[in-house]
């Protein structure tokens, strides 16, 4: 069993001046009362569970969605979303992991399962009998937006595919697609290519496995230090020799950053290589544009004269990353294109958070605001955002289609169909 | 390349901001966190008390400033003009009633409003949001200060009894909080998103008109909506038929987070990005410049680059000063030399309320007549494209003065006025 070690969060736990501007920005606490808040489920109940006291004071800490909507508001930097992630791993430790939470954190499992047979598997999972199922047996929401395999194949598969008309360059880069690319959206990661390639890089796209954050979110953190070391194993080397490594992924670029390595205490060699190595795609490309490198050959998105009404919504891990918003600031690019910045604080759906049966209404009441902002820009016929499961969320909560930022950029590059989602070589 | 980065976003900072991009400047906010106004009761306090003598508050600020500044040539007030004051002032006003978010002061111009704070004690406050104005204590209409059962931190019977041990004709009631919700342990800020829903305004309407008597005023917990604060204070007034009045109360302040928010809304639509959540750890400087900014992020610190940078990270209280258990105290950022005490046992006198105050928070970063930090040995500056403004400034008390808010709108505007060589600098 994992020990759970306060190590690096409780130095923060004392800057804590108790203003409690954390609960009032909480989307949770403000939606229900089963969650008692970032205040004292983090910094206060935290006081009762260091130093070997015996049980976790305050259960509640399980509906904290991890949105660190908290730490992004608090004056003084407590890192409130890892105290909370560190008090539902205790509780995982204290009372085991329901099976629900176990199938949710195996994202990558269930994605090698259903590619097998996507057309079978989306239908044995996406009928409403096995939803309902789902839902008394496991526990997982039926509305919940649950995700369709590819029946074009995997990411991995079409790079191979398309090997011959891959560039080869001095300049190289490694991409990290993720479990939701690799098996659910492989056009996500062709268009990545798209770009990438539009600015003279080669893709390496060497072999990887899940970043381990669907169980780091469920508390599972022994299951999740395997997968983490398989991906130090096999890709600190790249990083060491200088190749950055970008991802689509906002939530798959965080925990190859930061979760992983600082949840599991990870500071060895390694890890720190990988750590240092990984970025957000956006971020990278905000980086070569800042030098003056980023093609800016862009042709407008929309055929007539009319400007594209875009709804973009910054994913809660961008506030992780603590990069700002790179997305909006490289679209902010292309001509053409009206840009309408969402201050949602989330859409609710909070990686797995909003699958769970009991968590899906609050899930909904939270992304609200997303999906009201969404309806009041007029002429939106189509929405943003960077995250996998946010996208999804989206698309439940506003009936619109939503792409990920690259998918736009690469369109602009006139090597992306956004309408069918594919790659234009 | 950015032309301003401002680093802070509390009111120093907002208002920094908003000059630097009237003046067309490209300016961008970054902050660790959220502002000190998520503490403040909304008003803008200019100098609710002389600090040599604390029991009488002042009446008239901005003729109290020139006797303030008088006794002390250092204080931030002192690097600014009667009319820069009077104009900063104003540039705060336009830009909140721009937010839809009015504030106004005394009707006898140039007064203080005296207000209840949240036990029944008279605030002095040189302008308020529209929804505190009725609660001056000088007016005449009798008070009815209605608290919630089961609402933490605001207790009317205190506040009546308070009020009247200073003369106001005030008493209390109690509603039950199930007309705003059935949840337990709501807080304000939440209670006022609560009330943005009309229906729940109509039942609190309904049962504040049957509680109150003719020829009263009511007043009530800063709780009276958020998004819709405006509409709901106007609808329960037109329900009621009595003047209505919000109380701020102990922090999470809402009419302080409704100011921010208000503020940082307009800002935006004027194209200031405001990032929150970053952390600035160091800066690299060359030739007497600043030539970027270091933030913490995931993975490697992320450079902010920009011409000029404007320090408004507040004093001690606001999060810009570091100390440790020695009384070693610095400036966070680019270590700017400090005028507080640096041992530990000179921060405080013996006693908690001093009519002094407390050395500790009247200490902070010497400026030039343009806002810019100097070293105090040469009185140069200390970089040449580094500007200072808030409560980072050096002597001024605004925790004991009342000053917060008119320190950091006044010398925010005018740090960046003189920045862009918009100002006759003042006498220093
Ligand atoms: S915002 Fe930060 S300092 Fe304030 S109560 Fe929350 S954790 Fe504590
Ligand atoms: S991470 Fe999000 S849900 Fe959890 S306490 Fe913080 S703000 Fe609330």
């Amino acid at each position: 069993m994992h020990t759970i070690s306060w190590h690096s969060v409780e130095l923060t736990l004392d800057e804590c001046i108790k203003c409690n501007i954390c609960t009032s920005y909480c989307p949770v606490a403000e939606v229900t009362d089963l969650f008692a808040g970032p205040k004292y489920s983090g910094p206060q109940a935290q006081r009762f569970r260091e130093n070997g006291q015996p049980h976790s004071p305050d259960h509640s800490v399980d509906y904290c969605s991890g949105c660190r909507v908290c730490n992004d508001v608090c004056p003084t930097g407590v890192r409130i979303a890892e105290i909370n992630a560190k008090a539902r791993a205790q509780m995982v430790a204290e009372h085991g992991i329901p099976l629900r939470n176990r199938l949710l954190g195996r994202n990558e499992l269930l994605g090698k399962a259903g590619s097998f047979a996507p057309h079978l598997a989306n239908l044995a999972l996406h009928n409403p009998v096995s939803r309902v199922l789902a839902e008394k047996v496991v526990g997982i929401a039926r509305e919940a937006p649950l995700p369709r395999w590819s029946t074009e194949g995997t990411f991995s598969a079409w790079m191979k595919r398309t090997r011959h008309r891959r560039l080869r360059s001095d300049k190289k880069v490694v991409y990290f697609h993720g479990c939701a690319t690799q098996y659910y959206e492989p056009f996500i990661g062709q268009a990545a290519v798209m770009v990438l390639e539009q600015n003279g890089y080669e893709v390496l796209v060497p072999p990887q496995n899940c970043c381990g954050l669907p169980m780091l979110s469920n508390g599972e953190f022994d299951a999740a230090e395997r997968y983490h070391r398989g991906n130090v194993a096999r890709l600190a080397g790249f990083g060491l020799a200088g190749y950055p490594i970008v991802g689509t992924s906002t939530s798959c670029t965080l925990t190859l950053k930061e979760e992983a390595p600082e949840l599991l205490d990870k500071e060895d060699p390694g890890s720190q290589a990988l750590k240092q190595a990984t970025w957000d795609i956006f971020e990278w490309l905000r980086e070569l544009h800042a030098e003056g490198q980023l093609s800016t050959d862009f042709r407008p998105l929309s055929p007539d004269e009319e400007r594209l009404v875009l709804p973009y919504h910054a994913p809660c891990q961008y506030r992780a990353h603590r990069i700002g918003k790179p997305a909006l600031e490289i679209l902010s690019l292309i001509p053409g294109l009206d840009l309408r910045e969402s201050h949602a604080r989330c859409c609710g759906i909070a990686g797995t958070y909003g699958y769970k049966a009991e968590k899906y209404p609050v899930a909904m009441d939270v992304g609200r605001e997303l999906f009201d902002f969404v309806a009041a820009q007029s002429g939106a016929e189509i929405t943003a955002c960077d995250s996998e499961t946010c996208r999804w969320q989206l698309e439940h909560g506003t009936h619109l289609p939503s792409r990920h930022p690259i998918e736009f950029l690469a369109a602009a590059y006139g090597r992306y169909d956004l309408e069918r989602r594919r790659a234009v070589e | 390349m950015t032309q301003l980065i401002v680093i802070g976003a509390g009111l120093t900072g907002l208002m920094a901001a908003h000059t630097a991009a009237q003046a067309g400047l490209q300016v961008r906010i970054i902050a660790k966190g959220m502002g000190a106004n998520h503490w403040h009761a909304g008003t803008v306090d200019v100098l609710g008390y002389h600090p040599r003598d604390s029991r009488q508050p002042v009446r008239r600020p901005l003729e109290s400033r020139d006797v303030l500044v008088a006794e002390q040539p250092g204080h931030p007030y002192a690097r600014v003009s009667p009319e820069e004051m009077q104009a900063g002032l104003e540039a705060f006003t336009r830009l909140a009633q721009e937010a839809g978010l009015p504030h106004r002061g005394s009707d006898e111009p140039g007064r203080n409003l005296l207000l209840p704070s949240p036990v029944g004690a008279a605030r002095p406050a040189f302008l308020a949001p529209e929804a505190q104005l009725a609660g001056e204590l000088g007016r005449d209409e009798p008070m009815l200060i209605v608290g919630f059962q089961g609402l933490r931190d605001f207790y009317p019977q205190l506040v009546a009894e308070n009020l009247g041990k200073q003369g106001v004709t005030a008493r209390a009631a109690f509603l039950p909080l199930s007309l705003v919700t059935r949840e337990r342990d709501r807080n304000h800020v939440q209670l006022a998103k609560l009330l943005d829903e009309p229906e729940r305004v109509a039942g609190l309407g309904r049962a504040l008109r049957g509680l109150v008597k003719p020829g009263e005023r009511v007043g009530l917990p800063a709780i009276l909506g958020f998004q819709r604060h405006r509409e709901v204070l106007a609808s329960l007034v037109e329900q009621v038929g009595a003047p209505i009045f919000e109380i701020p109360t102990l922090p999470p302040s809402v009419p302080g987070i409704r100011l921010h928010t208000a503020l940082a809304r307009r800002l935006e639509a004027l194209g200031v990005r405001i990032e929150t959540g970053m952390e600035v750890l160091g800066f690299h400087g060359e030739d007497g410049r600043v030539l970027w900014v270091e933030t913490e992020t995931a993975a490697r610190p992320l450079k902010h680059r920009a011409e000029r940078f404007l320090l408004a990270t507040g004093g001690v209280l606001g999060g810009g000063f570091q100390s440790d258990h020695t009384g070693r105290i610095w400036e966070g950022i680019f270590h700017l030399p400090l005028t507080l005490p640096q041992e530990r046992s000179r921060w405080f006198r013996p006693r908690f309320l001093d009519p002094a105050g407390q050395p500790v928070f009247q200490g902070g970063v010497p400026v030039n007549g343009n806002f810019q930090p100097v070293d105090p040995a040469s009185g140069q500056p200390v970089f040449a494209n580094l500007w200072a403004a808030g409560n980072t400034l050096a002597h001024a008390d605004p925790i004991h003065e009342r000053s917060l808010e008119g320190v950091a709108i006044v010398t925010g505007v005018a740090a960046v006025k003189a920045m862009v060589g918009d100002r006759a600098p003042a006498n220093s």
